[in-house]
């Protein structure tokens, strides 16, 4: 009798021993399952810059004109020009500045004009060292014919890939061997804008 | 293995495409970038103004004075005007001394600009520095206009002019032996 119970028993043990190998031997094969492998591209573009600013001297002016003279405006114009691009594919960055008509840089009226030709200007710290007339032709799609100026230009190497320089571009007028100028106020237009050659 | 392999392969392939679109798009982003436009005003006033200049700042005359004639020309005085104007009808060009009766002196001895006269070299008549001031310009009683030139179309524009003087003492007393100095002003104006 005794036997016959520990027999049951054991039979009980072991079909819980069995039932439990059951139910952990699934697990244990699903464990070797490998999903495909999924590749995810990334991609983060940093843009490039370029601007330029007039810090000071946007309005310049000359309260009285002397005809057959180099008439100089007041104070120079402070220019800041920021860029942040690729050395391996920019060659230089430049700053141009013109005229939008180099027949009339500055006007009083259709008949009272002065050519782009008798304004001048000059950045020390750039490639007009000395007075240069606006009579350049446009740079990378920058400017106008007859009408432009070309400031500077930095080549761009690794370091200086990403900078900020500031100029003083001084202006004047040159009406040496011109005929006197009709009376009026003559107002003119420079356009500055830098390029990536 | 095998299948890993396979994975690896696609996603190198994957990433290098994506790099290589990457680098195309920034190459053709970086050819020829253009700043914004910053801008300059420029502002220049070309005021109304006459200028007066001459060629010779001293006139002499060379052979002395003769009493009692009109012979005593000075050389003639180069002027040039330029001009540029909004309006107005003419230009005058006015001559005068600063006292009537003093014109030229020599200590006390006096030449009175009456016995002063001038003229245009293209012109033939002279006249004496006894007219009055015009438009502000000159002295009563020692004043002459040398030119009126109409402002018709020509607001803007120069001209030069040549302009004779004398002494005519004709029927004046004998001067005084010595130096005769004077100044003659010139002045143009507008009206």
């Amino acid at each position: 009798m005794l036997t016959r119970a520990v027999s049951s028993w054991v039979t009980v043990v072991a079909c819980l021993l069995a039932v439990a190998l059951l139910v952990a031997a699934p697990r244990a094969s699903h464990a070797q399952i490998i999903s495909p492998d999924l590749g995810v591209s990334l991609g983060a573009r940093k843009n490039t810059a370029l601007t330029v600013s007039v810090l000071s001297g946007g309005v310049q002016s000359i309260a009285s004109i002397t005809d057959g003279a180099i008439n100089a405006f007041s104070s120079p114009v402070r220019v800041q020009t920021t860029w942040s691009v690729n050395p391996g594919l920019t060659g230089s960055v430049q700053l141009v500045a013109y005229f939008t008509d180099p027949t009339s840089a500055l006007a009083a009226g259709p008949s009272a004009r002065i050519a782009s030709s008798r304004v001048q200007g000059r950045m020390a710290t750039g490639l007009p060292a000395a007075f240069t007339a606006f009579t350049g032709v446009g740079i990378g799609g920058v400017g106008t014919a007859g009408a432009s100026l070309r400031l500077f230009s930095v080549n761009i190497t690794g370091p200086n890939r990403n900078a900020t320089r500031t100029d003083d571009l001084d202006l004047r007028l040159d009406l040496t061997g011109q005929p006197p100028l009709s009376v009026g106020t003559y107002t003119g237009m420079i356009y500055l804008r830098a390029v990536t050659m | 293995m095998t299948r890993i392999a396979t994975t690896l392969a696609r996603t190198l392939i994957g990433a290098s495409a994506a790099l290589a679109l990457v680098g195309v798009a920034t190459a053709e982003a970086q050819a020829g970038i253009q700043s914004n436009i910053a801008t300059v005003t420029l502002n220049a006033r070309k005021n109304p103004v006459i200028s007066l200049t001459a060629a010779q700042s001293a006139l002499t005359l060379a052979g002395g004075i003769t009493d009692n004639s009109a012979v005593n020309q000075f050389p003639a005085l180069a002027v040039t005007l330029d001009w540029t104007l909004t309006g107005g009808s003419s230009l005058q060009l006015v001559g005068w001394f600063g006292t009537a009766a003093q014109a030229l002196a020599n200590g006390t001895n006096f030449i009175p600009s009456s016995r002063i006269e001038g003229k245009l070299s293209t012109a033939a008549a002279w006249s004496a520095f006894t007219g009055a001031a015009v438009a502000g310009v000159g002295v009563a009683g020692s004043s002459l206009v040398l030119e009126n030139i109409a402002l018709t179309g020509n607001l803007t524009n120069t001209a030069s002019r040549s302009i004779d003087l004398r002494l005519n003492l004709a029927g004046a007393p004998a001067t005084v032996a010595g130096d005769y100095t004077g100044t003659l002003n010139l002045r143009a104006v507008v009206q």
